[in-house]
């Protein structure tokens, strides 16, 4: 297997560039300038989290000093073009709940941190995410409520929904990835479509309702889920026609390309293109993306950094070998590439006074740092934006030995808006100015 | 938790099974079990693509001249005039038919003479025409046809004046044969009596106490699991000292009474317990779990099932009567299903399939206009995808399904590909627009019987005739108003789940009728009941058994049992993980086919050959231990060749222009043990190898989870890693049987691996992509021995496959599981142990015939009954 480090930046941007969507999308945002509604008052405060499955190689990642224009660890180098946005956090923690699939729980509890005695049928915690409890305050002025995206490039069906999702709107009720760029566009861009649903909510409404007589306790939690989706389509409905006009104007047309025929990166920043337009155009201000789902022990292309197919998750207990941790550095350096992109994107888009950029959080991180030995201590985390001037970036803090990464979401849960004094197992909220 | 009671396998019976009290019996042969004989009429068509194929003979697939073609592909022949073009069919019983051709008609094709068994039929058929087109049918009339093949044949006399020549000859195109048996009293002509065996012998219940086997548990258990600090597996044994203690930890009770029927405990480098222990010992904890499950209250409940895709597919084809699928399902592995009739009996010895698509550009086409799938819904760790717990709701899938609904009727082919356009959608005749919705009424009461599984309402049918009505009064067209009805009722949630009426918590009741008609259809149809089986439900018949009996039997008749095969075994098999596995290129070039400038992998074929082995299983009633080792497989030239030459397709290597669009399969009697089931298939032994060797771990387990329904713990968080390469291996001087196995010395590892390892070890034979090899590419020998729960050594694959036959209720068990567990939507646990027992005694007894562990699960307590949390 060759390594081929040398030509990635050069072919990965020009890729990136090329193939996505989006971004003459973006550019039409920014000359033509979309009417936008958050301008005259202070831009509102969106959250985006960037989820790379199965941890990082530590040696690569962890930077020697500490505080503001620390210097940039091997891997953390793509950042440089964009390190005054971002600020890297070390030493934070995960409850590891012992005795089920290191894996399974990696995705499913790193934005909940619920701990292991909220216990559900999985064998793990299946608590609200932190992105949905941030959405129900956040959803309240949106069209959409969130979004979900994942960059799952298998067409196999290797694992379950554990590995492929990292939203819970509540216990074992997952918010499910889209991972067709083409259906996130119509989602969010097709206001007939949405127009069209509104006719027969009314008649499916009073079926559920006579339905839910006759189920039980169980079955009436899992109708529901279709009962508080139709509330959610009806407000969807509402919000969507209000926007129809400034919608229009844009005249957007989808992604043409299909996710199964793009490159790595080509799908990672398509993906990142459509979340940047929904929060620039304000249809929502939550969205998760899983850049690649956790585990999945099935070979992946990534194109232009290694010559053939490679097994994310079987390295990572291959990383003993020099050869093997090398290859591996190449593709954490390669996340962090995809995820400075946007980073870099972000903070060309105008908006009022500022960037988008400037009232956004953006997290990158993963629900286990080691992945030889799944451990879920010191995980990842890069937080970029500014959150409307609520961070202080270019920084590298170190936590005390054992702080709960909890902490740091309960300091975004606050920073949308969300009345919370605890997530999960934290200990109170973490500085971030 | 995984599955519960996947890891408790322990029957009383099978239990003195595996301490090897019985199995010196001859061994059975699991071929003569044939519960469904072959019967006419050979209804529906013989295509002429599945036809016996000689010299010029080959498929031409005829989509790009019109979806006209049976099957969309004919058989093709050429020649010059003189020559014969000869192939045969089966006739199953001696007797009058009707039969009939469809021929193919084009400017080059030639005048034919026919006859049929050497007896000239026809003396001239011109198939000239201006266009490629099919011909007028050839009624050759009534026939008495003897039993057996009949040998049909074409002979090219010459052609039309205007026809033009072809390659110095000219062509013939045979569509497909039909033949009608004109005696239809023979057809219920009785089944042979299944054979009576006797069931697994009890064994006799021992009086044991806990105080009595205290100090033997002393001797032999507590030594690890209770006098140390460090408790092992998290069973302490001395730390619980009353039967009321284990019965409040069934889990642990159930644990030991596991590694006890395995001979997992002690271990072996302990002292094994003395037999008269061991029984006794066993008879306890046996006792503790039958006690347990004695206690009113443990079934364990169904949660409310949403369809999936697949699912969803099914029901609106057959609600709708649509002609085909509602979108394209890259889930189905099999395209086509022509051959498939099971009505017959007697699955056909050829089979012209396409495969999933190898093609890039069929990723994205429409079957209608707009309309597109939902996601996928993924399967349970160790389930199916059709769990009620993991199948939730968002308003994104809440939007698909809107728009699912929408998009189906107003699509712009909807009204030819609806068989409903001119009855159900049509506006009444004779009738005002003022008296449509009581005609709509009517029409809407069956609809909605069959959309949502369930008596209708006067409360649920007012709401959407009152629809209907708000419809017309926008003016709307009476077909358009009712597909608006339709999209409505589609996006209902009492369609999209699976619902049954449940009254007080804890107790436990039998199903309604149309709920045991809706849990039918699901289970071997993945779809809504028919209006048969809505009758039998509705007249409360079908709670009768010998009806509900009746109703199963005829439902595996139906082509859309397929079902089973298409969403149940791909499952079980898990052999999408096929696809995206990735031998390494160079040196396994044979996988791969370059057409054009492109790859494709060729390999991806091998995932037909085990499905149509459990079809035809399924078709003819066979016994499942044929999934085992079966005598016949079902393969391509292609596929053939890729287990049988030493260097498969000759010089021409992965040159070879394979079709990519579709393959014919033919059964083949296998010479050698070494093939047939489904473990030792080129799709399994491939997608449980890594690119550049085997994986005797990934296969073991494949082996621990599919064949014996005990899936490994997960992996621990340290893995060492080994070498990817085996040549890397194979330098150093050893195999790779002997450097996992240096690797797994640290006892924490050896526990599991004990029990995983030595199913892969057996499968050493194959390489990476299934082929054979009777050394390592170094020349190192193949070490294929080993020990099936300590009861039966082997010495290699074959031996494998004699230990499983010779315990065949290990295999049947498992099955029934998987099976039973996809039946029910929902995971396993203790509580169905008394009802899965009673299904592996009936299988047992019937050899494993594929139709009695079908009806015994049907007839199974969880089956039949519901209860509330």
């Amino acid at each position: 297997m060759i390594l081929k480090r040398t030509t990635l930046s050069r072919r990965t941007i020009l890729r990136g560039a090329g193939a996505t969507l989006a971004l003459p999308l973006l550019e039409i945002m920014q000359n033509r300038g979309f009417a936008s509604a958050p301008a005259a008052a202070k831009p509102p405060v969106r959250a985006g989290f960037f989820y790379i499955p199965n941890g990082v190689v530590q040696r690569a990642w962890h930077p020697v000093d500490e505080g503001h224009n620390f210097t940039l660890s091997p891997t953390l180098q793509p950042l440089a073009r964009v390190r005054e946005h971002i600020s890297l956090f070390t030493k934070l923690d995960r409850i590891k709940v012992a005795g089920t699939d290191g894996h399974a729980q990696a995705g499913t509890c790193w934005l909940s941190s619920a701990a292991p005695d909220q216990l559900c049928p999985a064998g793990f915690p299946l608590r609200t995410t932190i992105d949905q409890l941030m959405a129900a305050e956040a959803g309240k002025h949106t069209a959409f409520r969130s979004l979900e995206l994942s960059c799952n490039p298998y067409e196999d069906n290797r694992e379950s929904v554990y590995f492929d999702n990292i939203s819970w709107y509540g216990h074992g009720n997952v918010a499910r990835s889209l991972r067709d760029p083409k259906a996130v566009f119509n989602r969010l861009f097709a206001v007939k479509e949405h127009q069209e649903h509104g006719s027969v909510l009314d008649l499916v409404m009073d079926d559920a309702k006579s339905l839910n007589r006759d189920l039980g306790k169980v079955d009436q939690g899992k109708l529901d889920e279709y009962m508080q989706s139709v509330r959610t389509v009806e407000k969807q409905i509402e919000r969507v026609t209000k926007r129809q006009a400034e919608i229009d104007q844009l005249k957007l047309a989808p992604p043409t390309k299909p996710w199964q025929a793009m490159t790595r990166d080509e799908f990672i920043q398509v993906m990142g293109d459509l979340m940047i337009l929904a929060f620039r155009t304000d249809l929502t201000r939550v969205c998760t993306i899983m850049s690649s789902p956790e585990r999945w022990g099935s070979p992946l292309n990534v194109h232009g950094l290694f010559d053939k197919p490679v097994d994310h998750h079987s390295m990572t207990h291959g990383q003993g070998k020099e050869d093997v941790r090398t290859r591996l550095e190449a593709l954490d350096h390669f996340h962090i590439q995809q995820f400075a992109t946007l980073i870099a994107k972000m903070a060309e888009v105008r908006e009022g006074e500022g960037t988008l950029l400037d009232s956004t959080i953006f997290t990158l991180g993963s629900g286990i740092s080691d992945g030889s030995l799944h451990i879920c201590s010191d995980l990842p985390t890069i937080v970029a934006g500014h959150g409307g001037g609520a961070i202080s970036t270019n920084r590298h803090l170190k936590s005390q030995l054992g702080t709960p990464i909890a902490n740091l979401w309960l300091s975004m849960v606050q920073l949308m808006g969300v009345k919370c004094d605890r997530i999960g197992d934290s200990t109170g909220a973490l500085k971030l100015g | 938790m995984t599955n519960f009671y996947c890891h408790s396998k322990l029957l009383t019976g099978i239990a003195a099974f595996l301490l090897g009290v019985t199995a010196t019996a001859a061994p059975f042969d699991y071929h003569s079990v044939r519960g469904r004989d072959a019967k006419g009429p050979l209804s529906g068509v013989l295509e002429g693509e599945n036809l016996a194929m000689r010299g010029k003979s080959r498929v031409q697939e005829m989509e790009n001249y019109g979806a006209r073609w049976s099957g969309n592909a004919h058989l093709l022949w050429d020649g010059k005039i003189g020559q014969k073009m000869e192939s045969e069919f089966r006739v199953v019983r001696s007797g009058r038919y009707r039969v009939a051709l469809q021929l193919t008609v084009a400017p080059n094709y030639g005048i034919f003479s026919l006859s049929l068994d050497g007896q000239e039929l026809r003396k001239e058929i011109d198939l000239y025409g201006p266009a490629v087109a099919l011909a007028p049918v050839v009624d050759l009339g009534e026939l008495t046809l003897g039993e057996g093949s009949r040998r049909i044949e074409f002979t090219l006399r010459g052609a039309n004046g205007k026809a033009e020549e072809f390659q110095g000859g000219h062509l013939l195109g045979l569509d497909f044969i039909t033949l009608a048996e004109l005696d239809p009293a023979k057809m219920a002509a009785a089944p042979p009596a299944a054979k009576v065996v006797p069931g697994p012998t009890e064994s006799p219940k021992l009086a044991v106490t806990l105080d009595e086997m205290r100090p033997v548990l002393a001797a032999h258990c507590f030594q690890c699991h209770g006098n140390t600090k460090k408790v092992k597996g998290n069973v302490n044994l001395k730390e619980i000292t009353t039967k009321e203690g284990f019965l409040a930890n069934i889990g642990l009770t159930r644990k030991v009474a596991e590694a006890l029927a395995y001979q997992e405990m002690p271990p072996a480098d302990e002292d094994p317990l003395p037999p008269e222990d061991h029984r006794k010992l066993s008879a306890l904890f046996n006792g503790y779990l039958e006690e347990y499950l004695q206690a009113p209250g443990r079934l364990k409940p169904v949660v409310m099932r949403r369809l999936n895709r697949y699912e969803y597919n099914n029901a609106v084809r057959d609600l709708l009567d649509l002609k085909g699928d509602v979108y394209p399902l890259p889930e189905k592995v099999i395209r086509g299903s022509s051959y498939f009739n099971p009505a017959q009996g007697q699955f056909p010895d050829h089979a012209t399939v396409a495969n999933r698509p190898l093609a890039k550009e069929q990723i994205e086409i429409h079957i209608l206009t707009g309309v597109s799938p939902f996601a996928i819904d993924l399967q349970a760790e160790h389930g199916f995808n059709n769990q009620g717990d993991q199948l939730s709701l968002s308003p994104i899938l809440l939007e698909s399904f809107l728009q699912l609904g929408r998009s189906i009727v107003n699509a712009p082919e909807f009204d030819n590909y609806s068989r409903l356009t001119g009855t159900f959608f049509a506006e009444p005749p004779n009738t005002e627009r003022n008296h449509w919705p009581t005609a709509v009424e009517q029409r809407l009461r069956p609809f909605l019987e069959r959309a949502f599984r369930s008596a209708v309402t006067g409360e649920v049918l007012g709401r959407y005739v009152a629809f209907f009505k708000r419809e017309i009064d926008k003016d709307e067209t009476f077909p358009q108003a009712m597909k608006s009805v339709t999209a409505a009722i589609l996006s209902s949630p009492r369609f999209v789940y699976l619902t049954e009426r449940k009254h007080d918590a804890g107790k436990e009741e039998p199903l309604t009728p149309y709920e045991l008609a809706a849990r039918l259809s699901s289970f071997l149809w993945s779809s809504v009941p028919d209006d048969e089986l809505l009758a039998a439900a509705r007249s409360g018949d079908l709670l009768k058994p010998e009806v509900c009996d009746a109703q199963v039997r005829r439902m595996l008749e139906s082509p859309r049992s397929k079902a089973l095969a298409e969403n149940f075994a791909r499952q079980w098999l898990r052999l999408d993980r096929l696809i995206t596995a990735v031998p390494d290129f160079d040196r396994f070039q044979v996988y791969y086919s370059r057409i054009g400038c492109e790859q494709f992998k060729f390999g991806l074929q091998t995932m037909i050959e085990p499905l149509l082995l459990f079809e035809s299983i399924m078709v003819e009633d066979r016994s499942i231990m044929l999934l085992v080792d079966s005598n016949y497989s079902y393969r391509s030239d292609e596929l053939q060749s890729w287990y049988k030459d030493t260097v498969p397709f000759g010089d021409r290597g992965n040159r070879q222009r394979f079709s990519t669009t579709s393959q014919r399969f033919t059964r083949r009697t296998l010479d050698t043990r070494r093939e047939g089931g489904v473990i030792t298939s080129a799709a399994v032994l491939t997608m449980t190898s890594e690119p550049l060797r085997t994986s005797p771990i990934r296969r073991g387990a494949w082996v621990a989870t599919v064949i014996f329904n005990r899936p490994p713990p997960p992996p621990p968080d340290d893995i060492p890693e080994i070498e990817q390469d085996d040549v890397a291996i194979e330098a150093q001087g050893v195999t790779l049987r002997q450097r996992l196995v240096a690797h797994q010395k640290n006892e924490s590892c050896v526990s599991c691996h004990q029990k995983i390892d030595p199913l892969g070890f057996a499968l050493e034979n194959y390489d990476a992509i299934g082929r054979w090899r009777d050394t390592y590419q170094s020349g190192l020998a193949i070490d294929a021995s080993g020990e099936l729960f300590g009861r039966a050594k082997f010495n290699d694959v074959i031996g494998l496959k004699d230990a499983l036959l010779a315990r065949p209720e290990w295999f049947m068990r498992a099955f029934s599981q998987h099976l039973l567990t996809y039946a029910l939507g929902r995971e396993l646990d203790l509580s169905d142990k008394p009802a899965v027992d009673k299904i592996v005694a009936r299988v047992l007894a019937d050899h494993g015939k594929f139709s009695t562990v079908v009806s015994s699960i049907v007839a199974s307590y969880p089956f039949l009954h519901k209860t509330n949390q």
